[in-house]
């Protein structure tokens, strides 16, 4: 017996790319393939220092490298922004459930995404084209402080914008000279006047801080989501992965094991979900 | 099997049951036992403990810090000796229910606990008196061993009656089998009136705390979740995690890497407890409870709500180690108590 699901597994950095002033694409080259589904997480190991959990932002289907989008928040954050190409780092993983493609079926998605949380998205949305004949339709609805804040930039307003089977719309806090698009918080462009979907038939996946998924889930209540149709990321301590070390214990889950994405029906009761 | 080992046989019956195996023991200073690891069981020295001692068993299968390796090699898990534990109380015993389900039943199994498990046969031992601090008879406990032994013993008069509990353990008896007697009713009646006293006693003391067998903690504790009582008992808290590295069935861990031989980078699981402040803390700062009180909440909630609701039983099993190792002075029962009075 070995300690492999506590060790991770060796992996190189290829290549670094600035996605904002306070956010970078790691792209990584794994020693052996970690296969994983949208959703589910890895940890990443600064070597002599520690982990900390991320969603990876490429394509599920491509399982000898992986991109994860990543904003410098905290000790782990601050040494891996300040890694150059070549460096060996570690992942652990894959952790936790997938999203539940099967319930999306025949479904029209809404994507919303805040600020940097639209990185894990990101693998939803490589893992919803790769089939999108099974989806009724893709709607992503995008969110940042600012237009400097857009992270994937090329792609959101680019390839995805020109898609004809997306419906992407992004907004900004606050906008400057070259903005043209709209001004406000992400729940102001999920009225119903920007959204041409049927909410009580639909699902929604949910994806950024604390605060804009607590207002985005009430708007999508309010608009006519049903609760077991949300999906929402919870931003735990995640420390061991596998639901053993106790620290991302909500009510009777572990963020960890059970998630981290839950659908809201099954966590709404539960106190401190927002914060 | 149920058999009589005279009182004359005990020093034997350890010889040959230790035969190749690593011995754990207890010994005696003041009031309390202490879990110690011995060469062989020596009478003159080792004693089997009356009531619970002041080490939790957990931390035989749970080692409070385990060298997990160097990253990016290979680490296999260490080859373990087969060990014995002479007399393990029952809340101690019991208390295993937590760690199995955490460590081996939530998958993907911890490959040290189940080593470590698979390799521990345990001798558990009826008690046979109490400290003020026990209240195992309202948490749905008893001061003797129903399940989950190899051997059980049952202090009596003529000496102990001795019952296997599993394969291994039948195993052994049937190798001690000249030593061991026939039992006759009359010293069953004897070791069930010896349980009972002591229950009761137990009881007794647990009522004069305030606390009864059909009090629903899990209620309170759900209950109570934005009462005050927590913010007052959270008063005289320090955050030291003394009743949680003291608790039989505490589990919570943290890994932690660093620099190991030849400055190689290493990672290690080591004990870690709720009440301290950054344990729910994430990455920028958030902290779902940033607050004592909170945190001494999500202690009894864990134990008593979220337990009750995966694994069908508390997550206390009454040893009242807690009750001693607190350095504010705070009484799990007396805040089961407040608690349940606000049912």
């Amino acid at each position: 017996m070995n300690y492999k699901l506590y060790l991770p597994t060796a992996a190189i950095l290829e290549k670094v790319e600035a996605e904002t002033h306070n956010i970078k694409t790691f792209f990584l080259k794994p020693a052996e393939p970690i296969p994983f589904l949208a959703g589910q997480f890895v940890e990443l190991t600064i070597p002599g220092l520690g982990e900390a959990p991320f969603t990876p932002s490429s394509s599920p289907a491509v399982q000898d490298r992986m991109e994860i989008t990543i904003m410098r928040v905290g000790t782990v954050t601050e040494r891996l922004h300040a890694l150059q190409p070549g460096a060996q780092i570690g992942i652990r993983g894959p952790l936790g459930q997938p999203y539940p493609l099967e319930n999306f079926k025949d479904k029209e998605v809404l994507i919303v995404g805040g600020g940097v949380g639209l990185a894990p998205l990101r693998a939803l949305l490589f893992a919803l084209f790769a089939d999108l004949d099974n989806y009724k339709k893709v709607i992503v609805r995008y969110g940042t402080r600012t237009p400097q804040d857009i992270i994937y930039k090329k792609v959101v307003e680019k390839a995805w914008g020109k898609a004809k089977s997306l419906d992407v719309m992004v907004t900004v806090d606050k906008g400057d000279e070259q903005w043209k698009g709209n001004q406000g918080v992400v729940t102001t462009i999920l009225e119903k006047k920007y959204l041409k979907v049927a909410p009580s038939k639909g699902v929604a996946v949910v994806c950024g801080p604390p605060i804009m998924m607590k207002f985005a889930t009430f708007k999508l209540l309010k608009i006519g989501y049903a609760p077991e149709n949300i999906y929402l990321s919870m931003e735990k301590n995640m420390s061991c992965g596998i639901g053993k070390c106790g620290h991302c214990r909500l009510g009777q889950y572990y963020a960890c094991k059970d998630g981290p994405v839950f659908s809201y029906d099954r966590i709404k009761d539960l106190p401190q979900i927002w914060d | 099997m149920l058999k009589l080992l005279p009182q004359n046989r005990l020093d034997e019956l350890f010889r040959i049951i230790s035969q190749d195996r690593l011995v754990f023991t207890h010994q005696v200073i003041e009031d309390q036992f202490y879990l110690t690891f011995v060469r062989e069981w020596d009478p003159s020295n080792h004693t089997l403990p009356a009531y619970r001692p002041v080490q939790p068993l957990k931390s035989l299968v749970f080692p409070p810090r385990e060298a997990l390796g160097m990253l990016f090699q290979k680490s296999e898990v260490p080859s373990v000796q087969e060990r014995i534990i002479l007399g393990v109380n029952n809340c101690d015993l019991h208390s295993l229910r937590i760690h199995d389900y955490v460590m081996q039943q939530t998958e993907p199994a911890d490959p040290m606990y189940s080593v470590l498990r698979e390799r521990t046969l345990i001798v558990s031992i009826d008690c046979t008196a109490c400290r003020a601090t026990c209240f195992c008879t309202v948490v749905g406990e008893q001061p003797y061993p129903k399940s989950g032994f190899d051997i059980n013993l049952s202090p009596i008069k003529e000496g102990y009656i001795i019952e296997s509990g599993s394969a291994r353990g039948e195993a052994l008896l049937e190798q001690c089998a000249q030593i061991l007697a026939p039992v006759s009713d009359t010293q069953i009646q004897a070791r069930d009136k010896k349980r009972h006293d002591l229950s009761a006693q137990i009881s007794k003391q647990s009522a004069e705390k305030g606390l009864k067998p059909e009090l629903d903690f899990q209620a309170a504790i759900q209950k109570t979740a934005e009462s005050d009582l927590w913010k007052s008992f959270a008063h005289d808290c320090v955050e030291c995690g003394a009743c949680n590295f003291a608790c039989c069935t505490c589990h919570c861990f943290l890994l932690v890497d660093g620099q190991g031989d030849a400055n190689q980078p290493s990672r290690v699981k080591q004990w870690d407890s709720c009440l301290y402040q950054n344990f729910a803390r994430v990455a920028g700062g958030a902290n779902p409870r940033a607050h004592r009180a909170e945190r001494l909440y999500n202690r009894f909630d864990k134990k008593f709500n979220f337990f009750p609701q995966v694994l069908g039983g508390y997550a206390c099993d009454g040893c009242g180690r807690c009750i001693e190792a607190c350095t504010g002075k705070i009484d799990i029962r007396d805040v089961l108590k407040k608690a349940t009075d606000e049912l």
